[in-house]
């Protein structure tokens, strides 16, 4: 009998800790996003000078984490970003601000980060800052990015990281995200409705 | 009729080198912006072979260093890395395409823009290769297979 009481307690304990633990991991952004802690302002560096989330009030802005050595995932990301603006009716498309965030500084200078941008689209402009600067933008958007040395390759390191468009509206809140596989034409009516 | 089957069957599945048995598909390579020290070559690999083929290292006329590397997503994190072989399984195919396999072309030599012809080779672990001509276009995803521009 004792012992019975004795698993009942044990069970009892178990299961609060881990309901404790699930407690204290991090959430996904898309979890967050809901609670409405996820986003806000920031400023970086472009070629131009400094960038701040709210130099763009009233206009719709899509954020892009990422860096220009990555071979095919930010291409892509930002290139269907590209492509959506040019899909899109010239009086809409030019109330949406792209950025590129770069999480990779030490390649990425504001020279390169200009030219890599406006190639996807001229209304994306390229920023990036000190590893403080970007963490804490990284933070904001529940992002993630993590340098990995590549002993053997030429590339030296890669930097792996999550890959999500933020959709931010006229006063600068998070409305949304999608994913660099989206169509462009379906992150269009995103952009769309992020306009109305 | 039948014996003329199998013996074209033999013919066809009997090849002595690699790059004689895989067929390559819509090869191309992505257009950068001018300064982009790097770009990516995709394509789809057929096995025409009954044994497993593996690309071991390829080589290209405009970059200086030319690696083969994965990308894989973990947890909503995407991930490149190298590796040391592209397997094609036998009778089978690979794809090397964009957020996945990719041949990476390391310090370009020039810049790539749409219109562009780039040579890759492929070598094979038999110690044959295939040489490429590889045009550069701009990569749209959903549209890689219909050369829309």
């Amino acid at each position: 009998m004792k012992a019975i009481r004795y698993l009942i307690g044990l069970s009892f304990v178990l299961v609060v800790a881990v309901l404790i633990y699930i407690q204290l991991q991090p959430k996904p952004a898309e979890e967050r996003i809901l609670g409405g802690n996820i986003g806000g302002d920031f400023t970086l560096n472009s070629i131009d000078g400094p960038v701040s989330l709210s130099d763009f009030r009233g206009q719709a802005v899509v954020l892009y984490i990422g860096y220009t050595y990555c071979p095919d995932i930010c291409p892509m990301a930002l290139a269907v970003l590209g492509q959506a603006l040019r899909n899109m009716p010239e009086e809409q498309s030019q109330q949406i601000q792209g950025i590129f965030v770069s999480v990779d500084p030490e390649r990425d200078t504001l020279e390169h980060l200009a030219s890599y941008s406006a190639f996807f689209s001229p209304q994306i402009i390229g920023v990036t800052g000190d590893k403080a600067a970007i963490d804490q933008v990284v933070q904001q958007y529940g992002a993630f990015y993590r340098r990995v040395e590549m002993r053997d390759s030429a590339m030296e390191y890669a930097i792996d990281h999550s890959s999500r468009l933020y959709l931010i509206d006229r006063e600068g809140n998070l409305a949304g995200m999608v994913s660099h596989s989206t169509a462009p034409d379906q992150l269009m009516r995103h952009l769309e409705e992020l306009l109305n | 009729m039948r014996k003329l089957l199998l013996a074209s069957a033999l013919v066809f599945s009997s090849f002595s080198f690699a790059n004689e048995a895989i067929i390559i598909e819509e090869p191309f390579a992505r257009a950068v912006p001018p300064g982009q020290p790097n770009s990516a070559a995709f394509m789809t690999l057929k096995n025409e072979s009954s044994d497993i083929v593996r690309i071991i290292s390829a080589t290209s006329n405009v970059s200086e260093v030319t690696e083969l590397h994965t990308h894989t997503e973990v947890d909503g994190v995407m991930q490149m890395r190298q590796i040391d072989a592209i397997e094609i399984p036998a009778d089978g195919m690979t794809e090397l395409k964009p957020g996945g396999l990719h041949v990476m072309l390391i310090g370009l030599t020039q810049n790539l823009a749409e219109g562009d012809t780039v040579e890759v080779t492929l070598n094979f672990e038999d110690g044959s290769d295939r040489l490429l001509e590889v045009p550069v276009k701009h990569v749209m995803p959903m549209m890689q297979h219909q050369h829309k521009h």
